[in-house]
């Protein structure tokens, strides 16, 4: 009896540390990560274990062996938040489902770095259940655009869409204004960011605003579309055109979006004029007129067609009148 | 040689002349944004946003000048109607310009020093100058500041609501561009009233 006493004490003993640290992991698992050089840590539900590190701030790194602990700033472009990620629309998946086996050791080894990343083909191509997206659409202009072509390949769907962090915008969004901001934000994190831009490409980054000078009424316009209406080939096989085309390309006649036939029935308001269509039959005067104003394109029929026919009745007026006084003389 | 009267003083004259000037850029600028077309245009889009943009300012400080004008001389007493009656005099106006004119009738309204206005002008005028111009200035000017403007109203788009009643009003001052032009000829001969508009004198009836 005495005997099976001391193997039940003996074995709290032994196991007690571990239990006490997966405690401190558990009961606070916000607060900065206790992780060690210790294999045994990585638990099942990974991708908690990977913020553990990565959802926050701050990670510590401990020697085991001499038992020193430093705490260490996490990288910016190796953050994730949880509230993003869990929001996003990969919230469900886990984080080894797209990323290596490799990184469950710590510390995580080098050639891990030039681990190939999934692209969106590879989980969205060629799936009936995605096929109304046109994956494959995108992923071929994708490949005609500027910056695949400019980086050899080297450029990646994650360079403007972070995994970690990806929704739904223009489908979803009720004011198109929403959405514009997002996709605007994601030029504008490189072609904003001297830094960033000086990842992808040796050349000095000008200044977007200034670039943008000769656009009347900047700031609106800047609000109010999304630089790929401009910069991209717009195509209608894809909801939002992937084919970014060289600056010299962009559009710059201001009738271009300005007119009855304007290019942004085809881009920025593709999806709600699709649906529009489908509702009211015709015409981007209907389609445009609820969210936006854009002069020379948005042209209420009521008013333009009414202001005509006020005009002519005018006219016609006029005409009577002056055929009576020409009979009578006067 | 008939009696004449001098109506137009100078600077009512000069205030015209430049009000004509800067309506007619506005109209064919805002014509052309409206339908602007890359095929067909009379000018071109960027151009018409410049000119009319330009236009619309300097129309604004040419209204101060109608306005302050209006206040401070004796030309405000055109524009002020009596509502009594008004109904009747309207009818009266209306009736001579559809039956009257065309009989050789006296005008119900003849001009003269005191009121150079008849009752269908004058309801027009203060309609236009103190209504209509007033509602294009203050579209105008906002769509010039279009971040000043609501997003949303009644769940349409501040600026699209904004533009609209712009285009609207521009419409009515394009339609009274017409009247104005022709009751103009409608003088003691068609082109008199052109040359009082000139030379501040009219001559009467």
């Amino acid at each position: 009896m005495k005997s099976y006493l001391l193997l039940f004490i003996l074995s709290i003993c032994l196991y007690f540390p571990s239990m006490a640290m997966n405690f401190s992991l558990d009961s606070n698992p916000d607060s900065v990560a206790v992780r060690g050089i210790d294999n045994s840590l990585y638990a099942q539900d990974n991708e908690q274990n990977c913020l553990r590190c990565h959802g926050e701030l701050y990670y510590t790194i401990e020697d085991t062996l001499s038992g020193s602990v430093k705490r260490r700033l996490m990288g910016e472009h190796l953050r994730v938040s949880r509230d993003e990620f869990y929001s996003s629309v990969h919230w469900n998946f886990n984080c080894l489902d797209c990323h290596s086996e490799g990184y469950t050791a710590f510390p995580h080894a080098l050639e891990l770095r030039f681990e190939e990343s999934w692209g969106c083909i590879d989980c969205h191509g060629y799936d009936e259940k995605f096929a109304k997206y046109n994956f494959e659409g995108i992923e071929q202009e994708f490949q005609k655009s500027v910056h695949y072509t400019a980086m050899e390949g080297e450029f990646t769907c994650w360079e403007c869409h972070n995994p970690h962090t990806y929704k739904v915008h223009a489908r979803e969004a009720q004011s198109s204004e929403n959405f514009i901001v997002e996709s605007n934000n994601m030029c504008l994190t490189c072609h904003g960011s001297p830094e960033k831009f000086g990842l992808y490409s040796d050349r000095k980054l000008g200044g977007v605003m200034t670039k943008h000078d000769w656009l009347p009424n900047q700031t609106l316009h800047l609000q109010a579309v999304r630089c790929i209406e401009c910069h991209t080939m717009q195509g209608d096989d894809v909801m939002v055109a992937h084919f970014v085309t060289p600056k010299d390309n962009a559009v710059k006649n201001c009738v271009d979006c300005h007119s009855q036939n304007s290019i942004l029935v085809g881009s920025l308001y593709k999806f709600q004029s699709k649906e529009a269509r489908s509702k009211y039959g015709v015409l981007n005067g209907v389609i445009l007129s609820n969210d936006s104003y854009v002069i020379g394109a948005n042209r209420s029929l009521f008013i333009s067609y009414g202001g005509i026919i006020a005009v002519v009745l005018t006219l016609l007026g006029i005409a009577i009148h002056s055929i009576f006084r020409i009979i009578i003389k006067r | 040689m008939s009696e004449k009267m001098y109506l137009y003083p100078v600077w009512t004259r000069i205030w015209h002349a430049f009000n004509a000037v800067l309506c007619l850029a506005l109209i064919v600028t805002g014509f052309s944004m409206l339908y602007s077309n890359p095929d067909r245009f009379v000018v071109n889009f960027s151009s018409a946003v410049a000119i009319h943009n330009v236009a619309g300012v300097l129309l604004t400080f040419n209204y101060f000048l109608f306005f302050v004008g209006n206040i401070f001389t004796t030309n405000g007493k055109h524009y002020r109607m009596k509502l009594k009656g008004l109904g009747q005099r309207l009818f009266l106006q209306m009736r001579y310009y559809a039956f009257g004119y065309f009989k050789g009738e006296e005008s119900p309204f003849p001009v003269t020093t005191e009121q150079k206005f008849n009752p269908l002008q004058q309801v027009s005028y203060v309609g236009v100058m103190y209504g209509i111009m007033f509602v294009l200035f203050i579209t105008g000017w906002a769509l010039l500041f279009p971040e000043f403007i609501l997003k949303k109203l009644l769940g349409f788009s501040g600026i699209f609501l904004t533009a609209q009643l712009h285009v609207i009003m521009g419409f009515l001052v394009f339609v009274f561009l017409f009247i104005h032009l022709y009751v103009s000829t409608m003088g003691v001969t068609a082109t008199s009233n052109f040359k009082s508009i000139v030379n501040g004198w009219q001559e009467k009836h």
